[in-house]
């Protein structure tokens, strides 16, 4: 029996200082920041920011959870999260809208988001959901030495792009590098096309589709798709369905490819690479000028409408902008563009310099399936864009069809939604 | 020793515990889903009675999916079965490499189907791909695997019996461990030949083993996932799509849970009819002796 006394004592002040520990660990406020694990951005990266605002506010605990694998996409991941009653505080957004129906973010109050340059982008129903913390742009890298070699120039139209091609193809040089393989790669020719025969003509044109007054299946989608079908059936080489992202910028890198049309980040690549030629960098011609530049704006930092600490989330995200240095290290890793109303300087690689010179003066259009704010995608449609239409129309199937099925697609999402 | 019912209970409890925690609920609530609009992340939803059902048979892609999942479900029921059959009766005898050869066959069993995928991804590649690399070396033709949905979807199933026929073998050839010699040898004296043997006692006589290897197979075939994750991801356009990825997609990208749900009820519901429809056949084939 006193043996008995003794352990149930020893049990009770164990777990008395256990409870001492937690009551003294439940005066900080925790916060769960959702992150998006990159080979640019790794956890280590994000911890650094989670360090740094612990030293900054140190009454606040910031725990970094990530997607499990790297196969897995951070922002389905945060649907499980909230399916499953573990939504995070902080998170990092792509899509708010498929967030926004739930009532599970948390609105950013008018002039609380000032310090970005463009405050509005995104908004939806004049809402605030993100702080976009970069942008991207979308055009063709190329390799200015077989340009040279074959006394080609930057095309300023879509036909003199064909031209390029044409003279590329005769010298048995794979003109441009596009993969389905992986599903999204190839919507960066889609995307441009569609900016410059859609979207720079009618920018609200995606908010007009969230209004059913317009419709995919439109003679200038019609027509810009088709553009798209046939580079990739006569330019992109034989193996089109089975090359990856991977391959691409293998084919691009090792000269086997002359053009690359892709995002941005491509510029990392370029600088990690040790490519034995000069990459260049135009956008993507429409019909009669090469003015028009697709950019993606559509991703930043949210927070949980369900979070305890609001305001201690909001403060977190102001300090991820404020803190220049690891600002810049964002930045960095992919050579992005800044968001923020100061300049953030960082070590940019020439080419990314002469990008930020070329655009200057375009007219931007957001990055055709990543609308945001009242012209994004319905829920799942933006994969429809990259899963099905695009690699449709890739192998060739019939694009006004094609496209009638997307409008189907929307139909039938907004009837859920309701 | 004395039975006790309690103690059986009690070491039963976790097993059971688990199936119920982890199988039971889980498709009782994805049976309720598939009535409800439910969208996977919002806390309400509503009833919708047999909506998502109807809207599922008048999907096109839903169907895509069916016939893809149906087609790979055949091949790889075939390939398991017959080329199960043939290897473990050749494994199912005394040879030098006999070790060897069941070790091999048995190995790809082991790997996992997404490292198994991704390898055999890169080794079918039209351009830089083993296969097409070892064509061309004699002076070939590349072959593109990725040509057609359906040159892919031979392709993949091809990959997926790789991965998995070793599983089938054992099997096979525990069961044919079960046939005693007895009657081989009373059919050799008989003077039958191999082909007869083969046809009158070894197939009867693994009626057992095909019954269970037909059930795992076509089971295994209709909720194919990760091979056709991995391989082409459903693509290109959805023309490989399973209906098992249809599900995935529709529930986490297209916030549809409940139409989702319902996809994969109707999954369930044929898994069940093929499983009852084969154990019905096969039992009536299976001889005693």
């Amino acid at each position: 029996m006193k043996r008995m006394i003794t352990l149930l004592m020893a049990v009770i002040l164990v777990l008395g200082m256990f409870a001492g520990g937690a009551v003294a660990e439940t005066a900080k406020s925790k916060i769960v920041f959702c992150v998006n694990i990159q080979p640019q951005l790794p956890v280590e990266y994000w911890q650094s920011i989670a360090d740094a605002y612990m030293a900054y506010n140190p009454s606040v605990e910031v725990e970094i959870i990530g997607q499990p694998s790297s196969n897995v996409d951070v922002f389905q991941y945060e649907k499980t999260l909230l399916a499953t009653g573990q939504f995070p505080d902080v998170m990092v957004m792509q899509n708010p809208a498929d967030f926004v129906p739930s009532g599970a973010l948390l609105a950013f109050d008018e002039g609380e988001l000032d310090y970005l340059l463009d405050p509005n982008i995104g908004k939806i129903d004049g809402v605030q959901y993100v702080a976009n913390y970069k942008k991207q742009v979308i055009g063709v890298f190329y390799n200015k030495d077989i340009f040279v070699a074959n006394g080609l120039e930057v095309p300023q139209t879509y036909q003199a792009f064909l031209d390029v091609c044409e003279a590329l193809k005769a010298k048995e040089i794979l003109p441009v590098s596009i993969g389905i393989k992986d599903g999204w790669p190839q919507i960066m020719l889609a995307n441009m096309l569609a900016g410059t025969d859609l979207l720079a003509n009618d920018t609200s044109w995606g908010i007009q589709r969230n209004a059913d007054t317009v419709k995919f299946n439109n003679p200038q989608l019609v027509k810009a798709m088709e553009k798209y079908q046939y580079i990739c059936q006569n330019y992109a080489g034989d193996s089109l369905p089975s090359i990856t992202y991977t391959q691409m910028l293998e084919q691009f890198f090792t000269g086997k490819a002359a053009m690359l049309p892709m995002g941005s980040w491509v510029n990392a690549e370029v600088a990690k690479a040790e490519q034995e030629f000069e990459v260049g960098w135009f956008p993507m011609p429409g019909d009669d000028n090469a003015n028009v530049l697709s950019v993606f704006v559509n991703e930043g930092l949210s927070i949980s409408a369900m979070t305890k600490y609001p305001d201690v989330c909001k403060d977190f995200v102001k300090f991820f902008f404020a803190d220049k240095a690891l600002y810049s290290d964002f930045l960095k890793g992919e050579q992005l563009f800044s968001t923020t109303k100061e300049s953030v300087p960082y070590e940019m690689i020439p080419l990314r310099k002469y990008i930020e010179e070329a655009i200057a003066g375009m007219q931007e259009v957001e990055g055709f399936e990543s609308m945001t704010g009242d012209a994004a995608f319905l829920p799942g449609l933006k994969d429809y864009y990259t899963n099905k239409l695009t690699q449709n129309i890739a192998i060739g199937n019939d694009v006004a069809t094609e496209l009638d099925n997307f409008d189907k697609e929307w139909d039938i999402a907004k009837e859920a939604l309701n | 020793m004395k039975h006790n019912k309690l103690y059986d209970t009690l070491f039963l409890a976790p097993g059971f515990l688990v199936y119920i925690i982890f199988m039971i609920i889980p498709v009782i609530m994805c049976f309720l889903y598939s009535f409800t609009n439910w969208d996977g992340i919002s806390a309400s939803f509503r009833f919708i009675g047999l909506k998502n059902f109807v809207n599922l048979f008048q999907d096109a892609s839903f169907f895509q999916a069916l016939k893809v999942t149906l087609i790979i479900m055949v091949l790889t029921t075939l390939i398991y079965n017959i080329l199960g059959i043939i290897l473990a009766a050749l494994l199912n005898d005394t040879g030098k490499l006999l070790g060897f050869s069941r070790s091999a066959i048995f190995i790809p069993t082991v790997l996992s189907a997404v490292v198994v995928a991704f390898i055999w991804s890169y080794v079918m590649q039209t351009n830089g791909g083993v296969i097409n690399a070892i064509i061309e070396m004699f002076g070939g033709t590349k072959v593109d695997f990725y040509a057609t949905p359906m040159t892919t979807i031979f392709m993949i199933s091809g990959i997926i019996c790789w991965n998995s026929l070793g599983f089938f073998v054992v099997i096979y050839i525990s069961t044919l461990t079960t046939i005693p010699q007895e009657i081989y040898e009373a059919c050799k004296v008989d003077g039958a030949g191999w082909f007869y043997r083969f046809f009158h006692i070894t197939l009867p006589l693994l009626a057992p083993g095909i019954t269970i290897n037909c059930i795992l197979s076509v089971a295994g075939g209709l909720k194919q996932y990760d091979h056709v994750k991995v391989i082409t991801g459903g693509g290109p356009g959805g023309a490989t799509q399973t209906v098992t990825l249809f599900g995935v997609e529709k529930a986490f990208e297209y916030n549809r849970r409940g139409y989702s749900s319902a996809a994969i009820i109707i999954l369930f519901i044929i898994i069940v009819i093929f499983s009852i429809v084969q154990l019905a056949i096969s039992k009536k084939h299976e001889v005693e002796y």
